[in-house]
């Protein structure tokens, strides 16, 4: 239990996907100019997240790893998730329309976003169980989306300020990073 | 009649199945080649940094997990086991040697991705000569009870080198323990 | 997979969009073989004009040797899957078009990564999880699919070695200044080129640390901005 409690945290605060170890990053400075879309991108990443790795760390733990075929886990995750995101997309589509519209076009985006791949092969390098695998992709989710309404509620009101031409648009978007990932640095060694 | 195929309705989950078919066989190719570079690499590191921490080593022995060293003259002369924490910038391996009474000999970090200058200088004989000689009730920072000195500025990966070779170690002499 | 056959429904495709449009608008001029070597490494560099592959630039430039090890990879991987799609787009039927595309990336990253860990294990160990995911690299499938996929092989690995290029020179420059900044010390594969007095004693930890990745790449953005050679919004 402690030792999921320690992933969870982890994973949220301390290994922060964004902040910490920089992925998920087009995704990041692409949707949170709005704190709706940020929420609902958010949202689709931990679904995502927490599906593709219910299904991998199966895989993982019951096919490769008997089998000593571990060194196949790229081709086989890349090809997982890809057909995972378009069912999601599918059965979401057919099932409802509000979510699906509200959602929807957060979800391609998803398959490139390197936090699904990344949390996916992390399961299996550290060797987690499913449970652990998928405490592991909630707190990845959690800390996805706790980082980017952070980002788009400041980004909102930054659309008001007056920034210097230069800086306008991404480059200050990346300074505010700088700024939050300075302060997530605090939260080193709490674990 | 190669066009006519090209248009027939299974052919791309045909195609799709070759290309799957094709990767498969090489990446077994690939890694039958690569693994055994990687196994013996591996062997290599352990060999060395053995030999770093005890220089009368004369052959090992690997038994649930742990190596026993003997000397030249083939008596024992300690235990050795790895221990891997999650530093700052990933992964620490770590080799600790053991002596017969079950007191440090020397420590030996056989890989580590810490920032350089900073927490990559647990790798120096300033932090890893701290070890030699301690049980491990003193195996802990200072700030912690113990008598290890973190690095300045680089707590995280101090702490993680320190409790990964407590944790580690007290698994190693239970196991010690019950062989008797 | 099958909602591939309309590109607007393809995830991939559509995450990687925004490069394609730049493909178009590119058409016009001349398609030589340097043309297309030097579009990637200037007119349409991957990294500060299109925004495209972020986070190995900003995770694994805290030093110049993973930059370097980084850029190599990424250049083989893109060289090798623009080569072997480009040869295969004839037979590759567009329905199961981007699976085909992941599968062949996926393999060559799989062989790069296991060919890096038997010989060069320290890279492998520093690159880390930023190896394998070269394969969600956005650069690499957006060339695959806007350009390999279209046009003859030889064309194809210009374009492979101009866009590597160009992404190996971002890596090059955000990693330059972290490391001298960060350690006032200029070191490749472990032989040290230069120091810099007063600052080897008291480096700018911050530089090599993630926070000091993001100012550094959004300081170098609005130079670029200032110097012409990227555009405003």
């Amino acid at each position: 239990m402690n030792n999921l409690f320690t992933i969870f945290i982890g994973m949220v605060l301390i290994n922060n996907m964004i902040l910490a170890k920089f992925l998920g990053l087009c995704s990041f400075f692409g949707v949170s100019k709005k704190l709706s879309d940020a929420f609902s991108m958010g949202i689709a990443v931990t679904l995502v997240l927490l599906i593709a790795s219910i299904s991998t760390s199966l895989i993982f733990n019951y096919i490769l790893v008997p089998y000593e075929l571990e060194y196949m886990n790229i081709v086989i995750y890349i090809l997982v998730i890809a057909s995972l995101v378009q069912i999601v997309e599918v059965i979401i589509k057919r099932t409802n329309i509000a979510l699906y519209n509200a959602m929807g076009i957060y979800l391609p985006l998803i398959t490139t976003n390197c936090i699904v791949m990344a949390i996916t092969l992390l399961n299996s390098t550290e060797h987690y169980s499913v449970l652990e695998s998928v405490v592991n992709a909630l707190g990845a989710g959690v800390g996805y989306t706790f980082v980017i309404i952070i980002m788009s509620g400041i980004r909102e009101k930054l659309d008001l300020a007056d920034t210097p031409k230069s800086m306008r648009g991404l480059p200050v978007a990346f300074l505010t990073a700088a700024l939050l990932a300075l302060a997530f640095v605090g939260f080193n060694g709490m674990v | 009649m190669f066009k006519k195929f090209l248009s027939n309705k299974a052919y791309p989950i045909i195609f799709l199945t070759i290309i799957v078919a094709i990767s498969v066989i090489l990446l077994v190719v690939v890694n039958n080649i690569t693994s055994p570079v990687v196994e013996a690499r591996r062997m290599e590191e352990i060999t060395g940094n053995l030999e770093k921490i005890f220089p009368d080593i004369d052959k090992y022995e690997l038994k649930d997990e742990i190596y026993f060293v003997y000397g030249k003259d083939g008596e024992k002369i300690g235990y050795a086991f790895t221990a891997s924490g999650s530093g700052y910038g990933g992964v620490i391996d770590i080799l600790v040697g053991l002596n017969s009474n079950f007191e440090i000999e020397g420590v030996s970090i056989i890989s580590q991705t810490e920032t350089p200058g900073v927490g990559a200088r647990i790798t120096e004989s300033s932090f890893t000569d701290q070890f030699k000689g301690l049980t491990i009730n003193d195996i802990a920072l200072k700030s912690g009870g113990g008598k290890i000195d973190a690095i300045t500025g680089a707590t995280i990966s101090s702490n993680a080198v320190v409790s990964a070779i407590r944790d580690r170690m007290s698994e190693v002499l239970d196991t010690l323990e019950s062989s008797k | 997979m099958n909602d591939c056959k309309n590109k607007n429904n393809c995830p991939q495709a559509e995450a990687c969009n925004q490069q394609e449009q730049h493909i178009k608008s590119d058409k016009k001029s001349s398609s030589g073989f340097t043309k297309e070597l030097v579009k990637g490494i200037i007119t349409v560099n991957p990294v500060f004009i299109l925004i495209l592959g972020l986070c190995p630039v900003l995770a694994i430039t805290n030093t110049v040797t993973n930059a370097l090890g980084m850029s190599a990879g990424v250049i083989f991987v893109l060289l090798g899957s623009n080569i072997i799609i480009s040869s295969i787009r004839k037979v590759t039927p567009s329905m199961v078009r981007i699976p085909v595309f992941i599968v062949v990336i996926a393999t060559f990253v799989t062989i790069l990564s296991l060919v890096i860990e038997a010989y060069v294990p320290a890279l492998h160990k520093s690159l880390g999880i930023y190896l394998p995911l070269i394969v969600v690299n956005c650069i690499v499938l957006g060339r695959a699919e806007a350009f390999a996929s279209k046009n003859p092989v030889l064309l194809s690995a210009a374009d492979a070695i101009g866009e590597g290029i160009g992404f190996a020179i971002a890596l090059l420059v955000i990693s330059l200044i972290r490391e001298i900044m960060g350690t006032g010390k200029l070191e490749i594969f472990g032989k040290q080129l230069f120091e810099v007095p007063g600052l080897s004693e008291h480096p700018l930890i911050f530089f090599i640390s993630p926070p000091g990745a993001f100012l550094v790449i959004g300081v170098t953005m609005a130079i670029l901005r200032l110097a012409g050679v990227m555009k405003y919004e």
